[in-house]
């Protein structure tokens, strides 16, 4: 349809395959994604690297606490392109890889003492405070956690880094069982940074906190299944209910 | 989807002992949902939760996640690994 119109506008064969061409091109700009990036293509490299001689370490019998894992040379490798490069985007992923490393080979004492030379205003803090979480979750030690996130949503500079500081805190508390503490954070990420994507997580972290305990009625829904079937809570009614929330991706 | 197996063991197994299996698809269209429970002979019931009303009833914050539900409709159990679910549906069916 729009062929022709555009073939009547513009007169001759070769005009209108220019315009379909010029449409094209405009339409692929905006959709195009951001520039690529040399330097985060060269960190990307060194991560790749990193894993792939992890598991080349480990099928050979290698341990992840071992002094020699490759792990600990990438650490190192990364962390210095940290220090040479400060402020790019590259060096997020290399700052934030390089404490993972860290995490995996559970050199928890170094990862702590390099994201203590991090500054406040330091980008990477988006990622590196899920790292920190994750630390804390495996070795049940939550208090770093917390003072780090705890200074962080007092002193960091952009909103979006000092919510998800807020929700960390929330989040650590409540993996520690500290469910009063976990409270406090969660209500705050909702009343302080109500337009942050975490004010949503947060309030569903709250509902979950007052309604989704052991003992307590599960939510009942009425559904259709994807074949058009009927399937609703009161139908499991004297069954016990497994519900797998999954996906295809 | 490496659970597949073992999910379909469980449904194997206590389908008949008063135990419904539901899979609630967080994907925002039912072809691919579909194509793999052909695929896979997944042969329980699925929901599709584009919308995430579910995920959002339940404060799902990834994927896969079990709800375990006693025969009174009570929460048994959330965030339970697979590994687990067989002991933990055991101790349900007991009382």
């Amino acid at each position: 349809m729009k062929k022709t119109t555009m073939a009547r506008l513009c007169g001759s064969a070769s005009s209108v395959l220019i315009l379909v061409l010029l449409l094209l091109l405009t339409a692929h700009a905006q959709t195009a994604p951001p520039k690529p990036d040399p330097e985060t293509d060269r960190v990307q490299a060194m991560v790749s690297q990193a894993k792939k001689e992890a598991e080349q370490f480990s099928k050979s019998g290698g341990k992840d606490t071992d002094a020699k894992h490759p792990n600990l040379k990438w650490a190192a490798t990364l962390w210095q392109y940290h220090v040479e490069h400060p402020g790019t985007p590259a060096t997020v992923v290399a700052t934030a890889e390089s404490l993972t490393l860290l995490n995996r080979s559970d050199r928890i004492d170094e990862m702590q003492a390099k994201a203590d030379t991090l500054k406040l205003d330091d980008p990477a803090w988006q990622r590196v405070i899920y790292i920190l979480l994750s630390a804390a979750s495996k070795t049940k030690d939550y208090g770093y956690v917390i003072a780090k996130a705890d200074a962080l949503a007092q002193g960091a500079v952009d909103p979006e880094i000092k919510a998800l500081a807020r929700f960390t805190v929330g989040n650590a508390y409540w993996r520690k069982k500290d469910i009063e503490q976990a409270r406090t954070a969660f209500r705050t990420v909702v009343t302080d940074y109500p337009k942050s994507s975490y004010a949503e997580d947060a309030e569903g972290n709250l509902r979950e906190i007052e309604f989704l305990n052991p003992g307590q009625p599960a939510p009942s829904f009425e559904r259709s299944t994807i074949n058009g079937e009927p399937i609703s809570m009161a139908g499991f009614k004297g069954k016990v209910v497994v519900l797998k929330f999954w996906g295809t991706y | 989807m490496g659970e597949v197996p073992l999910l379909k063991e469980l449904y194997a197994q206590y389908k008949d002992q008063g135990v419904a299996l539901v899979g609630i698809s967080l994907d925002e269209d039912a072809q691919p949902v579909r194509e793999m429970v052909a695929g896979k002979a997944m042969s329980w019931p699925q929901i599709l939760d584009a919308d995430g009303t579910l995920v959002k009833l339940f404060n799902i914050k990834g994927t896969p996640t079990y709800y375990l539900l006693d025969r009174d409709g009570k929460i048994a159990a959330k965030d339970i690994p697979i590994k687990k679910l067989s002991a933990a549906i055991d101790e349900l069916l007991k009382k």
